[in-house]
């Protein structure tokens, strides 16, 4: 984990000395210049498209925070204007599409920003990728595309699935030894990202020793989640870790209520991330974790900044923290304001090629990025968070910021809840 | 290998879940049976029914078997008001009329319902609190027991509706032979408006009884109205019995089937049971060519 908020001096010292070169090139060019390089023109602008409706609306408005705080926070930087054309996408790709169309087509954008989830950021990359233009996405840990895909434009500063399995194991490890759970159990949804996450948890953890009892298939917007339960309960599955929706986690949860059974750990990715999660099951939603990225209780990159502009910004209620997205969105914004930086330019090619050799330190830790935009492996922190008391809080790693608490386990049987 | 205790679990809950596709389906099932007409907008319905359940519950704090009786006079008399103003003037304009209607009236609702609660699943639980139950090596949701049971009591109580009162005999005779039932001076015009109204409240009944268990959104109508199709081709067109058998037999192969072939093939299952029975005994378990009970 990153440990300070200062800034990089002797990294700050060769950005302004590369700034001095880029100012004769980009101007040639006509570009646009960025940094403390003795300043240019104009106005920086950045689409982005968030769900503010459709089923990922519990979170859209968390992202917006992170977002627009990311843009306050670049305005002070940069010597530029930062304007962030933001529309909602109504959690449906198409309209990904149609809006960040619509917004290109009348403005001259410069960078495009992701969405929430694998489905609606990769609609936006994909978009930015036939355009030409930088994309920097969170909140979609799916590896494929960027394997596959073959992708110019676009990064990810958010953890991945193999991420996503390494905080796992991690987490794991904060149990003693002699009280370690090991029968891991995998609820797969039959999605491209649902079959990888699976198959990293399997992998990474049967590597550490663990016995993956249990891997079963459903389908993605199921609601009856019974005869996984049953096949978890008969397998002695211990941990449980999946990726579900939002809406689907919460029936799962509830219907494990009903059904008598818990395992010993839960980790839901993405479905515990929003705060519906707390607002449909109370206490009941307690005890189960997810990795959505940021978390508060991290410590360093800039964490300190955001959460004192959180507060002045939206404030906080007495035992209120700040939600995962915020963070995760704001990390998006450091990402983008340090590749601008780096590149000392808007130029698409001059950014790409900042995103591509630069480290970037944000929120969620220090790290660099593979070529074809995925974070280089093992380096930014994927901390695993857990509900507790009505808030998200930072149990792995071990850090010791406001809001970071120890790894509640194991999950008491519900009569005793 | 699959194990016994979990293919006995399995098949329990199979059941359990089954008695609710079984009362999901009825209404479809009495209309499609004496009316001729397709409902299409039934899912829909019975997605208005659950939302009727959720604002009781959420906002007065209406116990959900209230909510149930409520959703279902909600969608009786909107049903009544369907055909009344609506239907009733289309109806002998051709096949198609109706179902244009209807298709139209689903998107109508799913547009308002998205308009009024947003495009998000509501998945509050409002269910019966209560502790599971344990039948050997088994363990029963309580709620999915107790929506089961009101499952059956509504089944049995349409069943006996149609045995035994004047109405019911006058539905069972219109349906088997509209013109004779006019000259024995049945009111068929009414009937066909009390049918619809019954289709739609037992819709209505159906989507609170979904609320307990499961996450409602604007859009659940078109999945519900398939699972409600599957099961009324299983048991036979207007066929009480059938729906509820059909509806047993869906529940209890998709539980069973996906021990086996992992829980991705749930809907193909369901699906293809759907289509072996379209084409080996297409008027379903219990229907015969003339509909009706």
């Amino acid at each position: 984990m990153v440990d300070s908020d200062v800034p990089q001096s002797r990294r700050r010292y060769l950005k302004t000395l590369g700034a001095v070169g880029a100012v004769g090139t980009s101007g040639l060019a006509g570009c646009t210049l960025i940094g403390g390089s003795g300043g240019g023109e104009g106005t920086v602008t950045i689409a982005a498209t968030v769900p503010e409706t459709g089923q990922f609306s519990s979170l859209g408005n968390a992202v917006k925070q992170g977002y627009e705080l990311g843009v306050q926070t670049m305005n002070e930087e940069l010597d530029q204007d930062v304007e962030l054309i933001m529309q909602d996408d109504e959690s449906d790709a198409e309209v990904v599409r149609q809006n960040l169309n619509q917004i290109t087509s009348d403005n001259q954008v410069d960078m495009i920003w992701g969405s929430f989830s694998s489905l609606l950021v990769t609609a936006g990359s994909a978009f930015a990728e036939n355009q030409g233009l930088p994309f920097i996405g969170a909140f979609f840990a799916f590896e494929g595309p960027h394997r596959n895909e073959g992708y110019e434009w676009t990064y990810s500063p958010f953890p991945k699935s193999r991420d996503v399995a390494r905080s796992t194991r991690g987490l794991l490890e904060l149990i003693p030894e002699e009280e370690r759970p090991t029968n891991v159990g995998l609820w797969e949804p039959n999605s491209g990202w649902g079959n990888e996450q699976a198959q990293y948890w399997e992998d990474t953890l049967s590597s550490a020793g663990y016995d993956v009892v249990m891997r079963e298939t459903f389908s993605l917007g199921s609601q009856d989640f019974s005869s996984l339960i049953s096949q978890s309960e008969s397998a002695n599955v211990e941990v449980l870790l999946s990726t579900p929706t939002p809406p689907g986690g919460i029936t799962a949860i509830n219907q494990m209520q009903s059904n008598n059974w818990s395992p010993d750990i839960v980790k839901f990715v993405r479905a515990a991330d929003p705060t519906a999660w707390w607002s449909a099951l109370g206490e009941k939603g307690a005890y189960a974790c997810m990795c959505p990225g940021w978390v508060p209780g991290l410590t360093g990159g800039g964490n300190d900044t955001l959460r004192t502009m959180y507060e002045e910004e939206y404030g906080l209620e007495e035992g209120q923290l700040i939600r995962s997205p915020v963070g995760g969105a704001y990390n998006v914004a450091q990402t983008a304001m340090q590749a601008l930086q780096g590149a000392d330019s808007t130029d698409p090619g001059d950014v790409q090629s900042a995103l591509r050799s630069e480290e970037f330190e944000t929120v969620i830790g220090t790290f660099s990025f593979e070529d074809n935009g995925l974070p280089a492996e093992g380096e930014l922190t994927a901390p695993t968070g857990q509900w507790w008391e009505g808030n998200q809080h930072t149990v792995y790693p071990d850090v010791d910021g406001p809001g970071a608490i120890d790894f509640q386990y194991p999950i008491p049987d519900w009569s005793e809840r | 290998m699959v194990a016994s205790d979990l293919v006995f679990q399995s098949l329990l809950n199979g059941i359990l879940l089954g008695g609710i596709y079984a009362v999901a389906a009825l209404g479809l099932s009495l209309v499609f049976g004496i009316m001729d007409i397709v409902n299409l907008a039934h899912g829909h319905m019975l997605m208005v029914g659950a939302y009727v359940a959720i604002l009781l519950f959420g906002v007065l704090g209406v116990t959900p078997i209230i909510g149930m009786v409520v959703a279902f006079l909600v969608l009786f008399v909107l049903g009544m008001a369907l055909q009344r103003f609506l239907l009733e003037r289309v109806v002998g304009e051709g096949l198609e009329q109706p179902i244009i209607v209807l298709f139209g009236l689903a998107l109508m609702l799913q547009s308002i319902g998205r308009i009024l609660v947003g495009s998000e699943s509501q998945a509050t639980e409002i269910g019966i609190p209560g502790e599971a139950i344990a039948v050997g090596t088994a363990t029963l949701s309580f709620p999915r027991v107790v929506t089961f049971v009101i499952s059956v009591v509504l089944i049995l109580g349409t069943w006996a509706f149609l045995k035994y009162t004047t109405t019911g005999l006058a539905i069972r005779a219109t349906a088997q032979n509209s013109s004779a039932a006019q000259y024995m001076g049945i009111d068929t015009d009414n009937i066909y408006v009390i049918t619809l109204g019954l289709g739609t409240g037992l819709a209505g009944a159906a989507g609170a009884l979904l609320s307990m268990l499961f996450p409602i959104d604007p859009f659940v109508g078109w999945s519900y109205l398939l699972k409600a199709f599957a099961v009324v081709v299983l048991g036979g067109v207007g066929s009480v019995a059938g729906t509820l058998v059909g509806g047993l037999i869906l529940g209890v192969s998709e539980n069973v089937g996906v021990l086996y072939l992992g829980g991705g093939f749930r809907d193909i299952i369901s699906f293809t049971i759907f289509l072996l029975v379209l084409l080996v005994r297409p008027h379903g378990l219990f229907g015969s060519s003339g509909g009706g009970e």
